[in-house]
């Protein structure tokens, strides 16, 4: 292999890792999607004229710091993955702001965009469906090479057979086709894909969820020695409650387009605060019989309502057995309950966190909520 | 709007002298022997299952483990006699349900067995159920068929069942379409079908895979509930090691088309007897305990058309050493009820604390 100095292993000025200086900013993103209805057909026949919107992601504002791995978690349907694929602008935000190193990603023209996005990557869930079947896999890997100009030739190859034993694949498999690969494989492809142009950032989206057990492991450890080796930041985004937290530096939980609590992984498990996280957590089945045969488990009944035109108030009302009158009309802010410890919810507060505790039918959080002022970014 | 249920500890003196009661007078519901059963392809003969061995008592709960490919959803198709053929086949073995072989009788025999005394829950309650026909169609089709219900009493209790699934507003429901409930509903109406004749055996496979995390706390609370009120026996196929933990009696671990340990759910969890068993455990992230680095299984799993001598695991076993490349491991007993297939099956089991009997 060539010593000589390539753009890959060229030295890049290295971002400044703290707390002040996030990698990157989502600022009151929203993903609105227009159902239609509301027209005149519907008037005609008697329908109430409401257009029907889901609000997939609405409103959400945090930071991802160099080096980190913020862990996204939530149900189906949450906007976990409308979030992640907002944040790379897959999909067009509605409103609000997504700030790389101090460029809105949201408002960058065809062009800008598409140099930035050299450095922002993503991985895919379903390892069967993302990667084209008529490619073998050094064009596969090598494409982001030559979209980008970044090498082409021998030097192109030579870079993916690196890429390849980077990620734990033999270079002798650059001429076969994704069909014969196995799930895990394939996942690693796909990330071998993501790293060829040598990101900062990449959105993981369900990178471990359509694979087997033993090789989930693999890739977890896989995306972890990468992160080492390579300082990159994750957007790790998986309803595997166990995952996020092994991989997980901070995790933010979503309910229904919104955050409802962001903290750091150790603390998210052994101290939630919001009442959907504290179901969540406690729904987790852990592999171990005699946790298992004694810990308590609060079930929710009901289901996930629907993301169309979702309850008013808080999202989680309908389900939360905390619920009090004023929850279904004010909807409640992150707040700093307690220090880098954020949570969603008018009944509990930073003098009062724990909910169990709190008087029946008080709200010690309510005034937080109706703040006017824009609320703090979770960090 | 909550419920808050302190799971009863499966340990506690009472069930377990109920469970001993239960096993002495009524013995086994199930005993799988030496079944094999293979696929015809173009690429050679796949042993999906291959010569597998185990017994389900009744009112207990067995846990069937192992990755994709390992052969645990053949043995389920294959005791219900599922398998399509061609290009499938049971090669030999028996399965012995209530002191009868279900592979000897005709299918016109099986028939009146499957759905009536042993029923089925499948992963993606989508697919399973009819799109066309309303869930009472679907659910009357069941208890008129096995039980001769007539239809008003057919609906009747189609709506009963509905309602022990905990389904609000059964009766205004019950003409809908599948598409008009949630996943966590249809799963529910799955559930409502395969115990609506009230079987002796309910196999459960990947139930909850398909859903999210708290409605899967609802489906397996629901599970356990209907289990303690009719007694009956679940036969339990996940690849989610703590969803077994929580729910089963005892598990067996399969891997390649074989089963490589079974045990009593706490003894495999505290004391694994097989490195494949170990592994897995290990490669699980516990939410409880912190762990700087996820031990991993390296490789992939065997191709099993191709499968070479000796011990499947072999090639990606850290204990392997020159035997297990050259000869088949003997399964051997541990303790009363656990089995390992394992060359080095009585060193791993006393490394992990068990004591062998």
């Amino acid at each position: 292999m060539s010593t000589e100095p390539t753009i890959f292993n060229q030295a890049r000025p290295p971002i400044q890792g703290n707390r002040d200086n996030p990698l990157i900013a989502i600022r009151n993103l929203k993903v609105h999607f227009d159902l239609g209805g509301g027209g005149v057909f519907d008037k005609l026949i008697g329908n109430n004229p409401i257009r029907r919107v889901v609000k997939a992601v609405d409103g959400i504002s945090i930071d991802i710091f160099p080096g980190e791995t913020l862990g996204l978690v939530g149900e189906s349907g949450c906007g976990k993955s409308t979030l992640g694929r907002a944040v790379l602008r897959l999909t067009e935000p509605t409103a609000g702001q997504v700030l790389y190193r101090n460029r809105d990603l949201a408002h960058l023209s065809g062009r800008e965009l598409r140099e930035e996005r050299r450095h922002l990557q993503i991985i895919f869930q379903d390892p069967y469906a993302s990667l084209n079947p008529r490619m073998t896999v050094g064009q596969i890997v090598g494409e982001p090479l030559e979209t980008f100009r970044l090498a082409k030739g021998r030097k192109a190859e030579e870079r993916v057979q690196e890429l390849l034993e980077t990620v734990g694949l033999s270079k002798r498999f650059i001429k076969r086709y994704p069909h014969e690969f196995s799930g895990g494989q394939r996942q690693r492809i796909g990330i071998a894909r993501a790293l060829a142009v040598d990101p900062d950032f990449i959105v993981a989206d369900e990178p471990i969820s359509a694979l087997d057990v033993s090789i989930q492991a693999q890739i977890m450890n896989l995306l972890e020695k990468l992160q080492r080796e390579k300082n990159l930041t994750y957007l790790f985004i998986s309803h595997d409650l166990r995952a996020i937290r092994h991989v997980s530096d901070r995790v933010a939980v979503m309910y229904l387009g919104k955050l409802v609590e962001v903290a750091d992984a150790r603390t998210i498990y052994d101290e939630p605060l919001m009442p959907y996280t504290k179901a969540l957590i406690s729904a987790v089945p852990v592999p171990d019989p005699q946790v298992e045969a004694t810990r308590q488990r609060i079930v929710l009944e009901g289901d996930v309502p629907s993301p169309i035109n979702p309850p008013a108030g808080c999202r989680f009302h309908t389900r939360c057995p905390y619920a009090i009158e004023t929850c279904r009309e004010v909807v409640p802010r992150l707040v700093e309950i307690k220090p880098a410890h954020f949570a969603a919810c008018i009944r509990i507060s930073p003098e009062q966190p724990h909910i169990e505790n709190v008087a029946p039918g008080a709200a010690p959080g309510l005034e937080a909520a109706q703040l006017t002022s824009a609320p703090k970014p979770a960090k | 709007m909550l419920l808050i249920r302190r799971c009863e500890p499966s340990n506690s003196l009472a069930s377990k002298s109920k469970r001993n009661f239960m096993s002495q007078t009524n013995g086994q519901l199930l005993e799988v022997k030496g079944l094999r059963t293979y696929f015809e392809t173009e690429d050679g003969t796949v042993k999906a299952v291959d010569g597998i061995s185990f017994a389900l008592r009744r009112g207990e709960t067995l846990g069937i483990v192992g990755e994709s490919g390992s052969g645990k959803s053949v043995t389920n198709l294959s005791i219900i006699r599922l398998i399509p053929n061609p290009p499938g086949k049971i090669v030999s073995g028996e399965v012995v349900f209530n002191g009868q072989d279900l592979l000897l009788l005709s299918a016109e025999q099986v028939r009146r067995i499957r759905g009536r005394r042993i029923a089925m829950i499948f992963q993606d309650p989508m697919t399973s159920l009819n799109p066309f026909m309303k869930i009472s169609r679907q659910l009357m089709e069941m208890t008129q068929l096995h039980l001769g219900h007539t239809r008003a009493q057919a609906y009747e209790h189609a709506i009963k069942m509905l309602e022990t699934v905990g389904i609000p507003d059964a009766r205004g429901r019950i003409d809908s379409y599948p598409h008009e409930f949630s996943g966590g509903m249809r799963q529910r109406v799955m559930i409502a079908m395969a115990l609506s004749c009230e079987p002796e055996l309910l196999i459960a496979d990947e139930p909850t895979t398909a859903l999210d995390v708290t409605i899967q706390a609802q489906i397996l609370e629901l599970i356990k509930e209907l289990k303690r009120e009719t007694g009956t026996s679940v036969i339990l196929i996940t690849h989610d090691l703590g969803v077994v933990a929580g729910m089963t009696d005892h598990v067996i671990v399969m891997y390649a088309g074989k089963v490589f340990e079974q045990a009593p759910t706490e003894e495999l969890f505290s004391h694994p007897g097989n490195p494949y068993t170990s592994g897995l455990l290990r490669s699980v992230p516990d939410p409880t305990d912190e762990q700087d680095q996820l031990y991993q299984i390296p490789g992939l799993p065997p191709d099993v058309a191709h499968l070479q001598p000796g011990c499947p695991f072999a090639p990606r076993c850290e204990r392997a050493e020159e035997i297990c490349q050259r000869e088949f491991p003997p399964f051997v007993q541990l303790s009363a009820d656990h089995f390992s297939l394992c060359h080095f099956a009585r060193e791993i089991f006393g490394e992990s604390g068990g004591a062998a009997r």
